[in-house]
């Protein structure tokens, strides 16, 4: 009980005595908090995109003969060796031609004069519906284009390579803001601490003498990182949120962004991005004294 | 209560503060440390309370070593030994109050005890009025007093204390010593670096007088 008064006081004289710097970490550790969330926002509902466009995904393989149903089966082993499959299926040339004719409607009278068999027989292969599978698109065209009797291989090649670049892209600044954040929020929190611990030398150095344990030093600078690490991430996080409220607010409606839904972080990872960084900032602060704080 | 033998002290490069002091103060002793300016008063009460470390020697408390004490052992030592430094070793920016309470904060005395604890030795002290008053704005007199009000506030089983009448009038000088007696009478075992002849003319305790760090000869004391 005179233990936690004791430290709460010392805690409160430090904020007092370094407002200042204090209140520049707060701003640099939620300001990095908000620059990671930000992007790994971007990125996940980057991710449930790709996942959502992944339904509509088949590779349609043309085939130049039609395939008996051993050399079917045949085809199918050799497809579902490169990777599991969501299915596939065959089309022969008169369900072709049916197709093309239903997607035609009214203008089937231009097929009149044609063969019924002049469409290629294909194969309709669906890849698994999820992200890896559709990076890996490119690679299993390829090998699809490889096989015995294949025209060729056709997809959405366009879009799938720009998203594809587009989410490694992503991904590469949600690390670089994931190090900034462990980087600002470790230094700055050490920094400040240790501006704290300089600004106070003397009173420390008395601690010392009139036998101050380690914990009774201490605990007010740890105490001082975890407020940091709580309030700095909480303000990151809400101004995020505030944020994406503000975004969706001013671009409902019809436009680029309904084209897919944009979420916010469900609640366990808002609150484990709040838990790592109180983390790093008690981690910073313990650093710094184990550096200049010892008796 | 204390053991010393044959204890060094050498500043770099080559100042011998104190050599070859065997020493033993019993526990509840009131015991006097004299000698003229130089000859390692100051440094002996350091070794005993390990703000500083003996370079030749060992020191004892209670029967152990103090010299291999760390961490909480050492904080837990220091809690138990009340020094008034020389040079007082205030907190110039916080009050009367507040410098008295940290040697009780750091064992976690409840507040109302501390505040207790406070008003009463300022009123032994005759500093009444001095409560809230920042320690940088009183006179030397009076830091010195507030030095000592510290030391013993904890109530230490050993009180260490630095010319503790050097500033002061002989009626302030009688409050000191008053003080100091009514520790030692307690159970304290009290040391005290003096050059004021008035506190240990008369007194039955025993006198230790330095000459130049090394221990002239010890006076005084009943047989
Ligand atoms: N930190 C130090 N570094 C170097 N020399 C020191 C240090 N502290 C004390 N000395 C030297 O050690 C000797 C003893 O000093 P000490 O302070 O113990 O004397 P003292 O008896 O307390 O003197 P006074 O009565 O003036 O307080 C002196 O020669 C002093 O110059
Ligand atoms: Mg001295």
């Amino acid at each position: 009980m005179s233990f936690w008064f004791t430290v709460l006081r010392q805690v409160g004289r430090n904020l007092r005595q370094t407002w200042g710097s204090q209140l520049m970490t707060l701003l640099t550790v939620s300001l990095s908090v908000l620059i990671f969330a930000f992007f790994s926002l971007i990125y996940t509902n980057m991710i449930n995109f790709g996942e959502k466009l992944g339904d509509d995904l088949s590779l349609i393989v043309y085939l130049e003969e039609e395939p008996g149903p051993e050399l079917q089966q045949q085809l199918i082993n050799k497809i579902t060796t490169f990777d599991e499959v969501e299915k596939v299926r065959f089309i022969s040339r008169t369900e072709a031609y049916e197709r093309f004719a239903r997607q035609l409607g009214e203008n089937r009278d231009v097929l009149d004069d044609m063969p019924k068999d002049f469409l290629p027989p294909s194969i309709e292969v669906v890849p698994l519906k999820n992200l890896r599978s559709l990076n890996q698109v490119k690679l299993f065209s390829a090998y699809l284009s490889r096989l015995p009797g294949t025209l060729k291989v056709q997809y959405g090649q366009d879009w799938v390579e720009r998203f594809y670049h587009f989410t490694r892209l992503l991904s590469i600044i949600v690390l670089l803001s994931g190090t900034l954040l462990i980087l600002t929020t470790i230094f700055m929190v050490a920094y400040t601490i240790r501006l704290t611990i300089l600004g106070r030398q003397a009173e420390l150095e008395l601690l010392k003498l009139v036998g101050a344990t380690n914990n009774y030093i201490r605990t007010p600078f740890l105490l001082e990182g975890l407020l940091q690490g709580i309030v700095g991430s909480s303000l990151g996080i809400v101004s995020l949120y505030a944020l994406f409220q503000w975004i969706k607010l001013r671009f409902s409606g019809p436009g680029f962004l309904n084209v897919f839904e944009f979420s916010f972080f469900p609640p366990a990872v808002s609150l484990s991005i709040v838990c790592v960084s109180i983390l790093l900032c008690t981690l910073g602060s313990y650093s710094t004294m184990q550096k200049f704080l010892r008796i | 209560m204390v053991e010393l033998i044959k204890v060094s002290k050498e500043y770099p490069p080559d100042v011998v503060a104190l050599k070859d002091i065997s020493l033993s103060i019993g526990v509840g002793e009131m015991f006097f440390v004299i000698g003229m300016s130089g000859a390692g008063k100051t440094t002996l009460l350091k070794l005993l309370c390990s703000m500083e470390t003996p370079t030749g020697g060992l020191i004892e408390i209670s029967g152990k070593p103090i010299a291999q004490l760390r961490g909480y052992h050492l904080a837990r030592l220091r809690q138990k030994i009340g020094v008034a430094y020389q040079d007082f070793k205030l907190l110039t920016d916080r009050t009367t109050a507040e410098n008295i309470a940290i040697s009780m904060e750091v064992s976690y005395k409840k507040p109302q005890i501390i505040k207790k604890r406070v008003r009463d030795l300022l009123d032994q002290l005759g500093l009444a009025d001095k409560h809230d008053t920042i320690t940088g704005e009183l006179s030397r007199g009076e830091q010195q007093r507030v030095t000592l009000a510290r030391a013993v506030a904890n109530s230490p089983t050993m009180i260490l204390v630095d010319e503790p009448t050097g500033n002061l009038d002989a009626i302030t000088t009688e409050r000191v010593m008053n003080l100091l007696n009514k520790c030692n009478k307690a159970g304290a075992t009290i040391v005290i670096a003096t050059h004021d002849d008035s506190i240990y003319r008369h007194t039955s305790h025993r006198v230790m007088e330095l000459r130049r760090g090394r221990l002239h000869a010890v006076s005084g004391g009943l047989p």
